[in-house]
């Protein structure tokens, strides 16, 4: 009980702080017909700043880490990547009127990882002044990757036994698919820049001090994409509506249990998990999509699209954040 | 002096663009065009002056290639709508038209 109202006064308190009131304000003014667009240059940019300033941060840290420390909390990323997918491709198939191509796309959707969800949580933890380690948010691959393609070979698989032909997933195009993308290209970069040049200069007076900022203008579109697409939503089945509703949640606990394991094991902070939690909870955008649309052509992309932007995003961001930092309050003391 | 020649014209899902693409330049076409898109087909409304927040999984193009020869022509139709259009969003027509200098047109 005590938990439950430490998660509605962390909730209403969060309502009030910029990430969750830009989002829902681009909801609002969208759900009015608003006409404010901001151009889709200025969303990869922000996109990109944010990604090059997990990368840099991640990066320098990493110079002074301990490669043991990072290893656990990596490989429960890849596990929790691959959990969520089974899964999904475990209960999605089963719901009347859900096709098993759409399920599977929509489990790796969601197993995937959206680098804007997580900058929100950065922001959000920031602003509390709960700590974490700066390598955390650079795990975000190692669930991402693993999401995807396990939900390609499960594609591939259930096409296979559909036609009886023989074709073989090739995994190291989707790897090397998604390393190549806008998006994990420039985490990846920024890593390597953060790890073996000097990047101080411009990370401090550049990259850092934009990063709030930015993710407010970016929670904004967020906002208006995702009322935007709830029609998209409308025209597949409703069960898609309520695992968009369910799943980010029941992602974020899991990682945040495996998280906590983590803490006790080799010492993971708990603001870093909360953070794994987090990225546990999103679902991809601006990559994931096109990369199952291009693996997975039997699947319907308003389905997983649809339920990913409209109601999966606004719930990992909204509710999930909020309920990880409570649950952070309450397990770690904080 | 102008020339016969046969134009075929895609609008497809921007995720296929370098399969067409590459049926195009494998029927002997010596150049296309690509434009992006809007607008509303069977499957869904597209545009593509909003933020892509689902990357470019909702954007269209049009691909647009002059073939002097219209048997090349109908083989990239063919191919792009019996490989291609089984699962992704699309159309394909061809026209007639006049083209000037010839040799551009031919390999």
């Amino acid at each position: 009980m005590e938990a439950l109202a430490d998660f509605a006064l962390t909730f209403v308190g969060q309502l009030q702080k910029p990430t969750l009131a830009f989002l829902l304000g681009g909801m609002l003014i969208a759900a009015l017909g608003s006409k404010l667009v901001i151009p889709d240059a200025v969303y990869r940019f922000i996109v990109f700043m944010l990604l090059m300033r997990i990368g840099l941060a991640g990066g320098m840290e990493i110079r002074n880490a301990e490669p043991g420390d990072i290893f656990l909390p990596a490989l429960i990323a890849v596990a929790v990547g691959c959990v969520i997918v089974i899964l999904g491709r475990a209960v999605l198939p089963r719901l009347p009127g859900v096709k098993v191509e759409d399920g599977i796309a929509t489990a790796g959707l969601f197993g995937a990882v959206s680098a804007s969800t997580l900058a929100a949580a950065m922001v959000v933890l920031d602003e509390e002044g709960v700590g974490y380690e700066a390598w955390v948010p650079a795990l975000y691959p190692f669930m991402d990757i693993p999401a995807l393609v396990l939900a390609i070979v499960f594609a591939g698989i259930h096409q296979q036994r559909q036609s009886g032909a023989h074709k073989r997933v090739r995994i190291w195009p989707i790897v090397a698919d998604s390393l190549r993308g806008s998006a994990l290209s420039a985490l990846l970069l920024g890593l390597l820049l953060g790890l073996f040049t000097r990047p101080e200069s411009v990370f401090d007076s550049f990259y850092d001090p934009l990063f709030k900022g930015l993710l407010s203008v970016l929670m904004l579109i967020m906002g208006i994409e995702a009322y935007a697409r709830l029609a998209e939503l409308r025209r597949v089945a409703h069960w898609f509506a309520l695992y968009a509703f369910v799943a980010p949640l029941v992602h974020g606990l899991l990682a945040f249990g495996l998280g906590t394991l983590a803490h006790y094991a080799t010492g993971l902070s708990p603001g870093g998990v909360i953070l794994l939690a987090v990225i546990a909870s999103s679902n991809s955008d601006i990559s994931g999509p096109p990369t199952l649309r291009a693996a997975i052509p039997a699947a319907n992309p308003s389905a997983y699209i649809g339920s990913s932007t409209s109601i999966g995003t606004p719930m990992a961001i909204a509710v999930g954040i909020p309920l990880y930092l409570s649950l952070g309050h309450w397990v770690f003391g904080l | 002096m102008t020339h016969k020649a046969t134009e075929v014209t895609i609008v497809a899902e921007k995720v296929i663009q370098e399969q067409i693409v590459e049926i195009i330049e494998r029927a002997g076409a010596t150049g296309y065009t690509i434009l992006e898109g809007s607008g509303k087909g069977q499957h869904a409304r597209r545009t593509h002056e909003r933020p892509s927040v689902a990357g470019d999984a909702f954007d269209i193009v049009k691909i647009e290639a002059i073939l002097g020869d219209r048997a090349a022509a109908e083989q990239v139709a063919d191919e792009v709508a019996n490989t291609l259009f089984t699962h992704y969003s699309g159309i394909v027509y061809l026209e007639e038209v006049e083209i000037l200098r010839r040799a551009r047109f031919w390999r």
